[in-house]
């Protein structure tokens, strides 16, 4: 796109939202609800400590400040009761991930030994994220960790037990993966996976090379990159990265969110990348992906850190989210891209108030008072420690030193006990009928300053509100049990795929009630180390009935939906609708 | 006496003609031309000719920012917004060698500083903090070959940037006050607003709002026009504190255009 059609597409967004003022305040004094969550974790059986890797030699200091990540957790139900169980990741070697039944009455119970999926955290590997998926479309979700090694896939037995089919399944590559994602590129009817990776695949714990940390602090292209891998229906995985299109790509990439972001029917990709610009690549529909960066976004030069995927104003189309770092000392702004139905995007996270969130981590859409408007929530903070502040500290014996030489580990200043973008209070934000956001974290509850990570959202007691699982690295995990009062109508949709991936991950479901017109897909682990529920909720606020429901399935099947229940689960079944 | 020395001195403006004295007639034919070139809108034979009057007279303050100015037109009418990092380092490597060339010319040495801060709005939020800093280095190799009034609002004005936690804000308070010790002692310049603005700041950034107000009061006394010194006299407390951090935001184009020194008075 010129400069000129960039320009005057930005220029056309921020009139837009500009005459939608008046329309917001008027629509927010309507609003009754009050979004409140109460944290419940410890009562609930699934408050559990997270522990960073400490690496050993002169310099693990600064390699555990480089992987302060891996505090993940993954939301699905891996029995098939109904109710959405819990994957927490931990990272610290020898330390267990922790895997919760959920009991149905909030509460949860430990079934991690039983179920054979505590491991990962080896001498020579880390366990950084998880994501529920049924690769081999048995009916039953299956387990991926991800790591700084090699990942681990856990086929689900079927009896609450899982078995470790890593090597038969073809993953046999290392990567210093932090991010992983499942999605059906090809519509085949199975889920393929990609991989982000922030580091180059160097082996951190037993590094022979000290240059392996950035190469530029704001256009780096010394990371890991990301690895695609097909599905080949057959229970194991080939590696098509190259041959997709993205092993060009070698930035560092920090989280992955895909989506049918041009409503062609295809997923398309954003890769949220740490010291330089985010990617986005296009689904060519034949098995190859395009770099559409420079025309559709244009290239940047912030920290990126997580990539999230939502129709914010309901206008059909899908935007991106991505948090940055905007700190005292760094001035970047996160980046709400608002789809602007041709394949280009608009960042109006200025003109929306979703701008400035301090060192974001994760941040996930939903619609936590059934208004019809999905709300957003964000997590930030690095490292919670004393009271003494790295950041002169790395200014002044390493940024501002002529020639130094960031990718060698050795010339980074050791943190010690010093406080880098800690204490930090969440964010939480109303959604103004798709205009802007109003910051309402502290009274709704969840303004806690813990060194957030991941995030999962998912209606864990199915009451209708959604609730929020909050990792922390090593730091106790927190889990929101959303009680607002006075919320919206709801309906909830589990589909299952027939033709398509069993998951039913890219299936976009819309839904028109209350003269509003609303779009969900479902997605395979979009947002910073979590994995949000495969259910997809909707708030129809005080609508009394919903018009149509129409759901477009990846195998290209549209299916008209009839007699949809409200403030109910509805289970819908590829090309047999709704099954009772 | 050549042209531009003579209409410096027509507007009386003496202590910026000193800066800008010079026999060099090669340099102000090279300068005429690189004029004409701008023009007509042709960056390149532009930079090339203003180099051209630069390395005939290197300590000429109107001919390097002029060839900075023309740096920055040319970067955005190439990229989007302000332009590609690289579209600076034409002039960043051109002031090295200039001053390399003339370790004595003061001048050369402040737009070194100038051609860093000129970079900064297209560059990386890590990458703005090394260029910034490179800056403040020759900002203080100009102001140790001269003190001049100039050098010392700029290197002033440049610690402004720096957020609290790396604690400029109090170096930014001395080099402002012998500034403003400097225009006290010489007739009253519509430049010499910038003083009272950022010393105000100065004062606000070192937690003395009284004295900060005491200061844009004073500099609203002498320009009762200026509206910067009115906006931080109408604001208090988070307000304030919104509009000095906007006007600081380091992602925004300073005005590094030095042609008010011998364009007004």
């Amino acid at each position: 796109m010129t400069t000129e059609r960039f320009a005057r597409k930005a220029f056309k967004t921020a009139v837009a939202i500009a005459l939608a003022v008046p329309l917001v305040v008027f629509a927010a004094d309507a609003v009754v609800a009050k979004i409140r969550f109460v944290e419940v974790g410890a009562a609930a059986g699934v408050r559990t400590e997270h522990h960073t890797r400490r690496f050993a030699g002169p310099h693990g200091d600064v390699l555990r400040m480089f992987t302060s990540g891996g505090a993940s957790v993954a939301a699905g139900d891996y029995d098939g009761d109904g109710l959405d169980d819990l994957f927490v990741t931990d990272s610290g070697e020898g330390k267990k991930s922790h895997l919760f039944h959920n009991n149905g009455n909030l509460t949860f119970t430990e079934v991690t030994d039983k179920a054979g999926v505590g491991g990962g955290n080896d001498p020579l590997s880390i366990v950084a994220d998880a994501l529920w998926f049924d690769y081999d479309n048995d009916g039953r979700e299956d387990l991926l960790v991800a790591r700084f090694g090699k990942p681990i896939l856990y086929h689900n037995e079927g009896n609450g037990k899982f078995k470790d089919v890593s090597a038969t399944a073809g993953f046999n590559k290392f990567g210093n993966t932090i991010a992983v994602i499942a999605f059906d590129y090809d519509n085949d009817g199975f889920l393929d996976v990609m991989f982000g990776n922030y580091f180059k695949p160097e082996n951190l714990l037993d590094l022979k090379d000290p240059h392996v940390l950035p190469n530029d602090l704001d256009n780096a292209i010394n990371g890991g990159g990301v690895t695609l891998w097909h599905n080949n229906g057959n229970g194991t995985f080939t590696d098509v990265t190259d041959k997709a299109g993205f092993g060009k790509h070698t930035g560092w990439t920090l989280d992955l969110g895909h989506g049918d972001f041009n409503n062609d029917g295809f997923q398309d990709v954003y890769l949220a990348c740490d010291y330089g610009t985010d990617r986005i690549f296009f689904n060519n529909g034949d098995g190859t992906f395009r770099d559409a960066t420079e025309k559709s976004t244009g290239f940047d030069t912030r920290k990126g850190m997580n990539a999230e995927v939502a129709d914010y104003d309901n206008d059909g189309w899908l935007d991106i989210y991505v948090t940055n770092i905007t700190d005292e000392y760094m001035k970047e702004c996160n980046m709400l891209w608002h789809n602007n139905h041709d394949g280009t995007f608009t960042d109006v996270s200025k003109e929306t108030g979703t701008c400035a969130t301090l060192w974001g981590w994760a941040a996930k859409f939903g619609d936590f008072d059934n208004d019809g408007w999905q709300d957003l929530f964000v997590v930030n903070g690095l490292r919670s420690a004393g009271k003494e502040n790295y950041i002169p500290v790395l200014l002044n014996d390493l940024i501002t030193k002529p020639g130094v030489d960031f990718t060698d580990v050795a010339n980074w200043p050791n943190i010690g006990n010093m406080t880098w973008s800690g204490y930090q209070k969440k964010k939480m934000f109303r959604n103004l009928d798709g205009q802007a956001f109003k910051e309402i974290s502290a009274e709704a509850g969840v303004d806690n300053d813990l060194d957030g990570r991941g995030i999962a959202i998912a209606d864990f007691d199915n009451d209708g509100r959604l609730d929020i699982y909050q990792t922390n690295a090593d730091q106790p995990s927190l889990f929101y049990h959303g009680v607002s009062e006075g919320i919206g109508n709801w309906v909830q949709f589990k589909l299952t795929g027939t033709k398509s991936n069993r998951d039913a991950i890219g299936a976009r479901i819309t839904l028109t009630a209350g003269g509003l017109t609303q779009i969900r897909e479902i997605d395979g682990g979009n947002g910073y180390a979590g994995q949000s529920s495969k259910r997809a909720h909707f708030g129809i606020g005080k609508a009394s009935k919903i018009d149509s429901v129409q759901i477009h399935w990846p195998s290209g099947l549209v299916e008209k939906i009839d007699g949809v229940a409200m403030n109910k689960i509805n289970k819908i079944t590829e090309g047999k609708g709704i099954q009772r | 006496m050549s042209r531009r020395t003579f209409a410096c001195l027509a507007a009386r403006l003496f202590p910026v003609c000193l800066l800008l004295a010079s026999p060099m007639t090669g340099a102000d034919d090279a300068f005429d031309k690189a004029e004409r070139a701008l023009a007509s809108k042709d960056f390149d034979s532009a930079l090339g000719s203003f180099e051209e009057a630069l390395t005939a007279d290197p300590d000429n303050l109107r001919n390097a920012s002029e060839y900075r100015q023309a740096t920055i037109q040319k970067a955005i009418a190439g990229h989007p917004k302000e332009g590609s990092p690289a579209d600076f380092d034409r002039e960043i490597a051109f002031f090295g060698k200039l001053t390399e060339a003339n370790p004595k010319a003061s001048n050369a040495f402040l737009n070194y500083g100038f051609s860093y801060v000129d970079k900064i709005p297209a560059a990386g939020s890590i990458t703005q903090v090394i260029l910034a800093n490179n800056a403040l280095g020759y900002f203080t190799k100009s102001i140790e070959l001269k003190s001049t009034w100039i050098a010392l609002y700029t290197r002033g004005n440049s610690y402004l940037y720096w957020p609290r936690i790396f604690g400029r804000a109090p170096l930014a308070l001395d080099d402002l006050e012998k500034a403003y010790a400097m225009q006290k002692a010489e007739g009253k310049k519509s430049y010499h607003v910038r003083v009272y603005i950022s010393l105000g700041d100065a004062y606000w950034k070192t937690d003395n709002l009284d004295k900060a107000r005491a200061i844009w009061k004073e500099g609203a006394a002498q320009f009762p026009d200026s509206t910067p010194l009115k906006d931080r006299l109408a604001r208090d407390g988070d307000a304030l504190k919104d509009y000095i951090d906007n006007v600081l935001d380091p992602n925004k184009r300073v005005d590094t255009n030095l042609r008010e020194l011998w364009m007004t008075q």
